[in-house]
Parts: C-alpha cells; sequence; structure tokens
C-alpha cells in the first residue's frame, strides 16, 4: 500500500508543536513506515507538494498576509486539515497583541523598546504585512480537526494520525487527550 | 411532604414540590451544569447554561429557576440541549481574553470544565479584543475582569449572604464589569475581605493570592474543622495538600455560619509571620537550652512539686481547646489546689442560668440590641448575621460610640443602655447581643428584657466559654505566683501585660506556639502545636461543642495543647485521663 502523504507547516507559533509531534519517540519509526512527509519547515522541502496530499498539519496563529497565503495553499494542496496548538486554535500568545493592537504593537517592539537606537518598523515588500487582529488557522480556511493545547500532548497528535491512518476521522478529541488541567 | 413526579432523560423521579429541575436532578446524581447558579444563593437563570429540554414548553428552559410540576418530562443532554449550551460556551468564551494559567494548574474552573465536557476544542466567533484591567489591591485575592462571565455569584454572595453590599455591576453588554461600592478599587472599598465572592467564582477571576499555583484541587484534601479565630465557632475546611496548608475554606453545611467565613477565619491564620517554638527549652545559666520533653517536664514537675499551692499561678489564653482548659483545671485547680488562676481575655457577664438565644435567633429580628461588644472587628461573622437582619428590615440599636464596627447600620446610637432597653421592650421579637463591654448596671438593665429577648453572649477570646467554666477567669494575680504556668499557646503577646507585674525570680512556664519576649524571659519553654495541627474541641459563644482537627503534623517537636497538659500530669503522679476521646469525653460532659 502505497504511504499517506503528510505536509507540515508552521505560522505565527513557536515551533513547539512540532517538538510535540516528535515527542511520540521510538512511534515515529512506526508512523514513518505508515506515512510519507513531504514537506515541513523541519525538512528540506519546506512546501507542501502541488499534487497534494492527504494530510496537511498547521501550527502557529494568523498573524500576517504571509501566513494566510500558507494556510490557503496548505488548504488546497490537502483532503484534511488540522490545527494544531493554541495559537492555531485560538490565536494564542501571537493573540496578546490584539489587545494594544497591531501598530502600537509594532511601535512598542521596534522603535519604543528600551535598547533600540534608531529604529524603524520593518516594511520589506517580501516581509508579509500584519493583520489588524491575529486569529486561529479556522478565522481563514476551513479546518477538519482542532487539537488544542500548549503544546498538544504527543499521544493527541499519535491518537489523531492512527485514527486518521485507520479510516476514521476524529472530530473532537478524546477527554484525555483534550483537557488539560 | 407533597411529592411531584417526573420524568428525566427516561427515568421516573419523585422529588418534593416547589423543587426546581436543577434540584430534582441533582438529587438523582443526574449532573446539570450550571455556572450562575450556586447551592448557596439565589438562582437567577442569567447564564443559561442549565437550559433543559422540557416537552411541551416552547423553547428550551433554565433548570435553576423553573419549578417541577407534575408529569414533566424532561430531557437533560439531548442533541438541541446540547447545541444550545456549546452556543452559549461560544459566546462566553468569544466575550473577554479566559487564558488562564491558574485553572489549567489548579483543574478548579467551572467554565473550564464545561469548555472540555462540551468538547469547545476552537473558538466560531471572532476573537474579543478588549483588554479589561486587573485589580490585586485586595491583600489576600485578586480580580481579573478578562477572566470574568459575569455570572453575578460574588455579588450575591457579597449582598444575600454577607449582607456587605459592596459589590456591583457597571455598564451594560459586553462592557459590563464588577465593581466595588462607586467604582474604586476593591482595596479602598467597603470590602471587609471575607472571600466568600472568592469562593464560590465559577472562573479564575477571583484568585486566591496564596495558593494559586499550589497544586491541582483533586490533590488536596478537605478537612472539615471549627475556625479558632473568635467565640462564633464557624465551620470551615483546611485544604491541604503534602502537609501543607494551602487555604481555608468556608463549610457550606456548617450549622453555624452555613458557609460564611470572614477574613479573620480565612486569611489571617495563613499569614502568620511569627516564628515558631519548635522545641522544649530549659534556662540553664541563664540562658535558653533546647532540652528533651522528658527532661523538660521533670524539670517542671518538680519545681511544682516543691511549691505551697498558693504560690502556683495558672494563666491560659482562650485559645485553647476544651481539652487543655478540662485537663489543665483539673490538674491545676483539682489535684494540685492552686487557687491563683485566670484568663488572659475577660469574659462577657453571665446573666442567666440557662441560654436565653442562640446566634440564629438574629436573623429572625425586628430590634437587635448591641451593647459591649464589636463583633464587626471581633466577630465579623455576627456581624454579618446582624447585618442581614437590618436588610430584612430589622432595627439596630447601638449602646455604645460612632466607632463601633456595626455603627454605620445602626438605626440608633444611644450612650444610655437604658434607654436602649426600652426601645427593644417595644419590640416583636428583640435580640439583646451583649459582651465583656457592659457594666454592671448595664448587666441589670438587661435582665429587664428577660423572657421577651432572645440573649446571645457574645464572648471575647475563642473558647472562653469553656475556660470560664473550668473555673478560669478574672482574679489572677500575678504578683503572689512563685511558679507560673503560662498557657500563651498562639496568643499574641499585646494582651498578656498581666505578666508584667510577676514576681522576677518566680519560675515561668511558658506553652506556647510562637517566639514573644515572654518565652524570651521565661524559664521552660514549651512548644505547642497551632490550630491546623492539633484535634479537639471548641465551644462556641452559644456553648455548642464543636470537634477541630488535625490537618497537618506540628512543627518540629510541638505537641497539641491537652497533651502537654496530660504528659505534665503524668510526670507529677497525677493519674488523669490520657486519650483524646476520654478527656473530649469527660470535657462535654462538664460543659453541660
Amino acid at each position: 500500500m502505497a504511504k499517506v502523504k503528510v505536509a507540515t507547516d508552521w505560522l505565527a507559533g513557536c515551533a513547539g508543536c512540532h517538538m510535540s509531534l516528535l515527542d511520540i519517540d521510538e512511534r515515529v519509526v512506526k508512523l514513518l513506515e505508515l506515512v510519507e512527509i513531504t514537506s515541513s519547515p523541519v525538512t528540506d522541502l519546506k512546501h507542501p507538494p502541488k499534487e497534494g496530499v492527504t494530510v496537511g498539519i498547521l501550527e502557529g496563529a494568523i498573524c500576517n498576509t504571509h501566513n494566510v497565503e500558507v494556510a490557503k495553499q496548505m488548504r488546497e494542496r490537502c483532503q484534511i486539515l488540522i490545527a494544531v496548538g493554541d495559537c492555531a486554535t485560538f490565536g494564542g500568545v501571537p493573540a496578546m497583541r490584539n489587545l494594544c493592537g497591531t501598530d502600537a504593537a509594532l511601535k512598542r517592539a521596534y522603535i519604543d523598546a528600551e535598547p533600540v537606537v534608531d529604529g524603524f518598523i520593518p516594511d520589506s515588500p517580501e516581509l508579509g504585512k500584519p493583520l489588524e487582529m491575529v486569529t486561529g488557522i479556522g478565522e481563514v480556511v476551513k479546518v477538519d480537526l482542532f487539537i488544542p493545547g500548549c503544546p498538544p500532548r504527543a499521544d493527541a497528535f499519535w491518537y489523531a494520525l492512527t485514527e486518521l491512518l485507520a479510516g476514521r476521522t476524529p472530530i473532537i478529541l478524546p477527554p484525555h487527550l483534550f483537557t488539560y488541567d | 411532604m407533597t411529592m411531584v413526579n417526573i420524568t428525566m432523560n427516561g427515568q421516573k423521579i419523585s422529588a418534593p414540590a416547589g423543587s426546581n429541575i436543577l434540584q430534582a436532578a441533582k438529587q438523582v446524581g443526574i449532573d446539570i451544569p450550571t455556572l450562575c447558579d450556586h447551592p448557596a444563593l439565589v438562582s437567577i437563570g442569567a447564564c443559561r447554561i442549565c437550559v433543559v429540554e422540557v416537552t411541551g414548553q416552547r423553547t428550551l428552559i433554565t433548570a435553576c429557576t423553573f419549578p417541577i410540576t407534575e408529569g414533566m418530562e424532561i430531557q437533560t443532554e439531548s442533541p438541541q440541549v446540547v447545541k444550545a449550551r456549546k452556543l452559549i460556551l461560544d459566546l462566553l468564551f468569544s466575550e473577554r481574553n479566559h487564558y488562564c494559567p491558574m485553572c489549567q494548574m489548579s483543574g478548579d474552573c467551572e467554565l473550564q470544565n464545561l469548555g472540555y465536557r462540551y468538547g469547545i476544542d476552537h473558538w466560531i466567533y471572532p476573537t474579543y479584543t478588549k483588554g479589561f484591567p486587573v485589580d490585586a489591591s485586595r491583600k489576600y485575592f485578586f480580580m481579573d475582569h478578562n477572566r470574568c462571565v459575569l455570572c453575578g455569584r460574588c455579588e450575591r454572595a457579597c449582598g444575600d449572604l454577607v449582607a456587605n453590599h459592596t459589590l456591583g455591576l457597571r455598564n451594560r453588554g459586553a462592557s459590563s464589569m464588577i465593581h466595588a461600592d462607586a467604582n474604586v478599587p476593591f482595596g479602598e472599598s467597603t470590602c471587609i475581605s471575607c472571600g466568600s465572592c472568592l469562593q464560590v467564582c465559577p472562573t479564575g477571576a477571583l484568585c486566591d493570592k496564596r495558593s494559586a499555583y499550589m497544586g491541582r484541587n483533586i490533590q488536596t484534601e478537605h478537612i472539615k474543622s471549627t475556625c479558632n479565630q473568635c467565640s462564633i465557632g464557624c465551620g470551615m475546611e483546611i485544604v491541604t495538600r503534602g502537609g501543607n496548608v494551602l487555604r481555608i475554606e468556608s463549610d457550606w453545611d456548617a450549622e453555624i455560619n452555613a458557609g460564611l467565613l470572614c477574613k479573620n477565619g480565612r486569611f489571617d491564620p495563613l499569614y502568620e509571620d511569627r516564628t515558631r517554638v519548635t522545641q522544649p527549652m530549659i534556662r540553664i545559666g541563664g540562658k535558653l537550652r533546647p532540652s528533651s520533653w522528658d527532661e523538660t517536664l521533670k524539670t517542671i514537675a518538680e519545681k511544682i512539686s516543691g511549691t505551697n499551692a498558693k504560690e502556683i499561678g495558672v494563666l491560659t489564653s482562650s485559645n485553647s481547646t476544651n481539652e487543655a482548659l478540662y485537663l489543665l483545671g483539673q490538674l491545676f485547680c483539682k489535684e494540685l489546689k492552686a487557687t491563683n488562676v485566670g484568663l488572659l481575655n475577660s469574659a462577657a457577664p453571665k446573666l442567666f442560668d440557662k441560654p436565653q438565644g442562640s446566634l440564629a435567633d438574629i436573623v429572625k429580628s425586628d430590634v437587635i440590641l448591641v451593647a459591649g461588644t464589636d463583633p464587626a472587628k471581633d466577630q465579623p461573622v455576627a456581624s454579618f448575621f446582624v447585618k442581614h437582619a437590618v436588610d430584612r428590615g430589622a432595627k439596630l440599636i447601638l449602646v455604645g460610640g460612632k466607632d463601633n464596627g456595626l455603627a454605620p447600620f445602626a438605626t440608633m446610637i444611644l450612650a444610655d443602655i437604658g434607654k436602649a432597653v426600652e426601645v427593644a421592650e417595644r419590640a416583636g421579637s428583640p435580640v439583646v447581643l451583649y459582651g465583656a463591654g457592659i457594666t454592671e448596671k448595664g448587666a441589670s438593665a438587661l435582665k429587664k428584657l428577660q423572657g421577651k429577648a432572645a440573649f446571645v453572649a457574645i464572648e471575647p477570646g475563642v473558647n472562653t466559654r469553656a475556660a470560664v467554666a473550668f473555673g478560669f477567669n478574672n482574679g489572677f494575680k500575678a504578683s503572689a505566683a512563685k511558679v507560673l504556668y503560662a498557657l500563651l499557646g498562639e496568643q499574641g503577646l499585646e494582651s498578656a501585660d498581666v505578666l508584667k507585674d510577676v514576681d522576677k525570680k518566680a519560675f515561668v512556664v511558658v506553652q506556647a506556639s510562637y517566639v514573644s519576649p515572654i518565652t524570651e524571659k521565661a524559664d521552660v519553654v514549651l512548644p505547642m502545636a497551632i490550630w491546623s495541627e492539633r484535634a479537639g474541641s471548641l465551644t462556641n459563644t452559644e456553648g455548642r461543642v464543636q470537634k477541630v482537627s488535625k490537618a497537618v503534623e506540628p512543627a518540629g517537636e510541638a505537641k497539641s495543647d491537652w497533651e502537654i497538659i496530660s504528659l505534665l500530669a503524668n510526670k507529677l503522679g497525677k493519674k488523669l485521663a490520657t486519650s483524646l476521646d476520654e478527656i473530649s469525653a469527660r470535657a462535654t460532659q462538664e460543659l453541660k
């Protein structure tokens, strides 16, 4: 049987969710027997292949226009899209920016910050434009499965992937993988 | 009792008439979620999370406010109900920033639990971005408005339970905020920091500064005990984890306070910063040196045995258990025939031989006469009862000055107790609260109300009633004592000025929990367990004997107050009861 293709990418996140995915430890060997990771931020190939993948995994919030492009491309190229982590599901830490507004946050970071001398707000054309509001991925594209957590447990990743491999699409994770108190 | 038959989730239930759907469900263990509802508070049906489906009803209805009727058919988790609850949660989470590390640590958040229960794994509405302030101006707990769901439990606890009316709501809609008085910081408001709002808050909006992050709620133990900060004797729960006291919560089932506690009882004991006495010490060569219990008790026993009974002085704090006071009386007064014995605080005068009322009479009365006591300061929970009655229309007559904590609530403040009695005589069901501050003349004036009014003595101190019953009251002459046994316990020095007159050459034994100028001067110091480390019982101001429980191990070599006296009695060769149960039983018998 051909391997199931999986692509991952990150947006405004900290890579912690990808670390948590790797925390499935030796199960990663078994996983790689069944799936092919076509692209990810930690492999040579960064973009999901044009011919598409079965499962797309996105970490991080929607923070700027670049994030929107990445999310939309992943959505177009995958059949099942999973949003992982609190940033991708709720906005998470980057969404704290919403409390003061994007302009104030940029000014504070690039101009008013104590160590800054002659500061300016980066506006190079290749950079994505910051959005007024930081949101979860669900605000921009349709998401098939949300796995919240900061980061989600390795077992939550394992459960979601093995369920998908078994041909079942979990809608909400079981409570022991979903709760964090 | 008339019973009403209903069907809930296909199950046939009989519940008392007048119950609402929520109460009927609780009775058979069907869990209907709630946020704004609380068993101790009036149901207002504001949050809508308890909605259920009732056959024949036009819409979903709130279980917390809807009374059951014969033949009612109810579904508590039907698809329509679950959908509605999810919508409500989505809306609640869409307002304010609910990132709350506290609840993730404690698992003690009703909102979080509901999010888990109904699988809220993402938000369907745009994030609400308005930031709200955090008010940490109170010493013991803070309020983060960003986590508030505006359920109004705190407001109802403040107004309806404590009758303090500090909290209210201001603004409208999504901008609504809980506020104190006319929107002043909590720390500068009329808030009395009783913590009732903290205990009923379903989210992390109100959070205890001391015990936040101190572990998951399921890892804690809740030990029922009795508060020992004043003579009211409120039921409380000592919350511990791994041998440490995290916090004190009130006991909703307690007969006296029914879930109320005050700042003195809920917070102050946890912020104690005096140094503990942790081992027995004997003065050798002018210096206190650590010693063993055996050696120390032997030294005391030898000294006492060689002293004339008239020259033995005994002074006790009222913050001692019934058991300790009983043994102290048995050992020193009965066995050793000492007569120079006393109590560190005064006691309310005894007006009658038989009890003429109880604390429960306060809320039922129409006129309350308060004389010689300041419960708002010293017994706050009693003042809650008074304020509650005033809310209900009762008149408060205060004998004394405007400096009394109840003065703002008084209908009249009179200097002359005789006039106050005249007013009370005209009432339907007056109640008299009197303390140690009334004069003999005042006492005889109050007696005119006998038969008409309920009388409740508000004793100063803690276990004063038991101390008096076991013979410890005024009459101690410090100068006459050649050997002084001072059961200081946890009591501070400010009330122990009496020791100034003690003969410089006298042999002073101090049984205390904390280091103080008195322990520094003592010849022998015995380390005593504090409130959370001892078992026994206390007698409240009504004469009710209630158990106190040991929640954690005593610090160092400290022992319970009664155990120390029991061991000393043994060393003196006096055969007194030795087991706690036996001592308790005998003490309780004598108190009757």
